[in-house]
């Protein structure tokens, strides 16, 4: 993964884009976009269990835009706390809140608004009473010191361009011997510095 | 990974990898960049 971002590359805009982008993603997810979507993406490419997802609301899956899987890495136990950083409308999310049941929490933070609000939508739908989505980005959790025991990541890390604070955030929250499952993008070799100030190639 | 373990993380691994742009619009921009899906571990030490 590419650490280092272009000191001259405007991170607002690059935020603000990436949120058009899954706005989009969220309100019109059978819309044009440059990679696939909903649960028989997950399932076929990335090894999701179909069944999992079909007990999940149609209205989260269809928007699961994914790049691997961050629940085929390791177990999520009853009762932990997960962290979804860039939840989304909640696939990954509610999976895990599905894993830590009743006894456990399943917290998700993205920063856009259209996704948040399809997430607590099928938190709702689908029973779940043990999920809290919440309004941030990697760089500024809103979470305590040391307070979860896995953080799970889909696709997100990469749109980050300030990666060094977003992973000093992820290791401040997460409690001593507690898991990251990253799931994201990696590259056979540093890309050049003109690449990485091109936007569009941020954002597809 | 190596970021990660100057983080303080252990046990970093690559445990899969997923061709997520087979099929798109992007599949080429991806191969000319060798962007691959990842699913990869990380432990928070106990010291930290």
């Amino acid at each position: 993964m590419a650490i280092a971002c272009p000191v001259d590359l405007d991170t607002q805009v690059l935020r603000s884009e990436v949120s058009k982008v899954y706005s989009r993603v969220a309100n019109d997810p059978n819309g044009d976009f440059h990679f696939h979507r909903g649960p028989a993406y997950a399932a076929q490419f990335l090894g999701y269990d179909p069944v999992e997802l079909a007990a999940l609301p149609p209205e989260c899956t269809a928007s699961f835009a994914g790049i691997a899987n961050p629940h085929a890495i390791a177990p999520i136990l009853p009762g932990e706390t997960v962290l979804d950083i860039g939840c989304g409308a909640g696939t990954d999310l509610l999976l895990a809140a599905r894993k830590v049941g009743p006894g456990g929490r399943a917290i998700g933070v993205d920063m856009t608004e259209a996704m948040r609000d399809r997430a607590r939508v099928s938190a709702a739908a689908a029973g779940l009473t043990n999920v809290e989505v919440h309004r941030a980005d990697a760089t500024a959790l809103p979470l305590p010191d040391v307070s979860v025991d896995v953080v799970i990541s889909n696709g997100v890390l990469n749109l980050v361009p300030e990666k060094e604070k977003a992973f000093i955030e992820i290791r401040r929250v997460l409690r001593p011997s507690g898991r990251l499952h990253l799931a994201d993008i990696v590259l056979d070799a540093e890309l050049g510095e003109d690449v990485r100030r091109n936007i569009d190639l941020w954002t597809g | 990974m190596s970021f990660l373990r100057d983080l303080g993380f252990e046990d970093v691994h690559v445990s899969a990898h997923f061709d997520c742009f087979h099929g798109t619009k992007k599949e080429s921009t991806a191969r000319k960049y060798g962007v691959r899906g990842a699913n990869v571990f990380a432990r928070k030490s106990n010291r930290l």
